[in-house]
């Protein structure tokens, strides 16, 4: 049943993702936060009880149910990751060298088109996503993303963009562009999205 | 609610639990290196629906102190018990722990439903290993860790051993950096709901949220204070990420760390001090600070990236991912000696979280959780069918 269903929990995820990223509305954001994340009361025993609710039953065995991630398991080379940044276009994609946030000048062609863009229509936001690759500390990698994020907003800033226009999210290494633990897939994933 | 959101909650709804209770289980990928302990441990015959003797022998054998052996095989110790129907609550399981000369070391017998011969066996295991090491077991405690990705993340706490995954917390959005309350009775998280970071603490018994921060930037790195009392954390609010403390009781988090590099994943010493990461000296690397900010006192020299630091239960011991020869490892530094021990061969190793009697780190390889022990000379390592990341062992039960 998972397998099968899997693919349409995907594209409702997908679907959501899309809904929320066409809006910048504050308050379709709060309603966001709490469609997003649906907490369990889960945990049947008490800590210091000695209620335990062993549910071999209840467990349906399917170890690769988690393997949907993104987090290198079992894709191959360069294979895109659903909710990764294949649904952002190549011409909002600034790629990073590894362990760096130096803009490099191959991506001055990509910045200024959208810098262009913003300082055009000076209502639109444009949020801008800092990713890593997999390799190293989570948190670390969140500082790292944050980084490059922040270094295309200079970029842009330089170029005339109003701050405000300008927001910055990292999201680390936790939503790769590609799964493949090897040098094509982490180059990938070492970029900043600049998503409206 | 559009419609498509509803759909989502709808799916989740129905399949979330099946999804989320994918079963982990333990594979000893590595020997015990040394020699373990040789017990014999003879099946518990009697009827009982779970195989005691063997969830007894998984316990110990991932001790990576026993040898445990079949019945009948010499060994310094020995392990025999019934498991049958009877008593008030359905099963009595009775089991005797003996010495090589024959002599008694433990009699005891339990009443326990049938779905709580799993936990029975568990404390089976904790009183032999506590009564041959003197040490607490660790075969009743939790864990808890991220799985998922791609579209959907989950918050799993699960039994040591993996078994009994339940998912506390299911998002369309990443889960990081989860963090005990030292009271067990909390989870501290970083959550993208909403498509921003933000800090939530958790009551795992019962479900309720609560969001201590969603700064601008990076709110990132939790950590509970020894009396649980405060958290620290990372924040970017004011351009660049810094360490913060927060009393939970009010709403103004302190910041401790100031400069133009990047500083996080803060834990606490005992004392009130704090270990962080920064790449201030250019790498990152391990660095100490009191407990009111200050000077930075630096921690490690080994290797090239040195990060996510993890505190033992005692104090005296600081793990870490640690990168050498383009490698990430599991080490460890003890404080007073100074001295720095590679722990696993290492790939893509990372985020180290003590067992809360200090004798085994569990962390994640990459695409999976596994567990080394840190006592002695003896390693044993562990891969966890099912894919997780950031598992954090759980204090003990009180």
């Amino acid at each position: 049943m998972n397998h099968r269903l899997r693919p349409l929990i995907a594209a409702a995820a997908l679907a959501l993702l899309a809904s929320c990223a066409t809006t910048d509305q504050t308050t379709t954001e709060e309603q966001q936060t709490t469609q997003d994340a649906a907490a369990q009361p889960g945990i049947t025993a008490q800590p210091g009880q000695e209620a335990y609710s062993y549910g071999y039953g209840q467990a349906p065995g399917g170890v690769d149910a988690y393997d949907a991630s993104g987090n290198a398991a079992g894709g191959r080379p360069g294979q895109a990751v659903a909710g990764g940044g294949n649904a952002v276009p190549a011409d909002r994609i600034v790629y990073f060298s590894f362990d760096s946030a130096d803009v490099l000048p191959e991506s001055r062609t990509i910045i200024e088109a959208n810098a262009r863009k913003l300082t055009k229509n000076q209502r639109t936001i444009t949020q801008l996503e800092g990713h890593t690759d997999e390799r190293g500390s989570r948190e670390y990698n969140i500082a790292l993303g944050e980084r490059r994020a922040n270094a295309v907003r200079q970029a842009m800033i330089a170029m005339g963009v109003t701050p405000q226009q300008i927001r910055v999210v990292s999201y680390g290494e936790e939503r790769p562009a590609a799964a493949g633990p090897d040098e094509q897939t982490y180059a990938l994933n070492r970029r900043v999205e600049i998503v409206y | 609610m559009n419609p498509i959101t509803r759909l989502l909650g709808l799916l989740m709804l129905l399949l979330g639990s099946g999804l989320a209770h994918a079963q982990l289980t333990i594979d000893i990928t590595k020997g015990i290196e040394g020699s373990g302990i040789p017990i014999a441990i003879a099946p518990f015959n009697g009827g009982a629906p779970e195989d005691i003797a063997g969830i007894i022998t998984a316990d110990l054998q991932r001790t990576g102190k026993f040898a445990p052996q079949p019945a009948g095989s010499r060994a310094d110790y020995s392990v025999t018990g019934q498991a049958g129907s009877g008593g008030s609550r359905g099963y009595v399981v009775q089991f005797q722990l003996s010495g090589a000369q024959g002599g008694q070391l433990l009699n005891l017998s339990f009443d326990a439903p049938a779905n709580q011969l799993r936990a029975v066996a568990h404390r089976i295991s904790d009183l032999i290993y506590e009564k041959l090491t003197s040490d607490k077991g660790l075969a009743g405690t939790r864990i808890a860790y991220v799985a998922g990705g791609g579209g959907t993340w989950y918050l799993v706490v699960a039994d040591a051993d993996g078994q009994n995954p339940q998912t506390i917390l299911r998002s369309g959005q990443p889960i990081m950096s989860p963090a005990w309350a030292p009271d067990g009775s909390r989870l501290a998280y970083v959550s993208f709901e909403g498509r921003h970071p933000q800090i939530v603490v958790q009551d795992v018994v019962n479900g309720t949220r609560r969001t201590v921060s969603a700064a601008p930037g990076i709110n990132g790195a939790p950590s509970w204070s020894p009396d649980g009392q405060r958290l620290a954390f990372t924040l970017s609010k004011d351009g660049n990420p810094e360490i913060y403390t927060l009393n939970l009781g009010s709403q103004t988090p302190v910041r401790l760390t100031n400069g133009g590099a990047i500083d996080t994943e803060p834990v606490w010493l005992p004392d009130g001090s704090i270990v962080f990461t920064s790449d201030r000296g250019g790498s990152p690397q391990l660095y100490r600070i009191g407990p009111g900010g200050g000077a930075a006192q630096r921690l490690t020299f080994e290797g090239d990236y040195n990060a996510r630091p993890a505190v033992s239960p005692d104090g005296r011991t600081i793990a870490m991912t640690h990168r050498r020869g383009g490698r990430f490892h599991i080490a460890v530094l003890d404080l007073q000696t100074r001295q720095f021990r590679v722990l696993t061969a290492g790939g893509l190793d990372e985020s180290p979280s003590f067992a809360p009697n200090g004798k085994m780190i569990i962390y994640s390889n990459g695409q999976r959780l596994a567990a080394v022990s840190v006592d002695g000379d003896v390693k044993q390592e562990f891969a966890l069918r099912g894919n997780g990341r950031d598992p954090v062992w759980a204090p003990f039960a009180r």
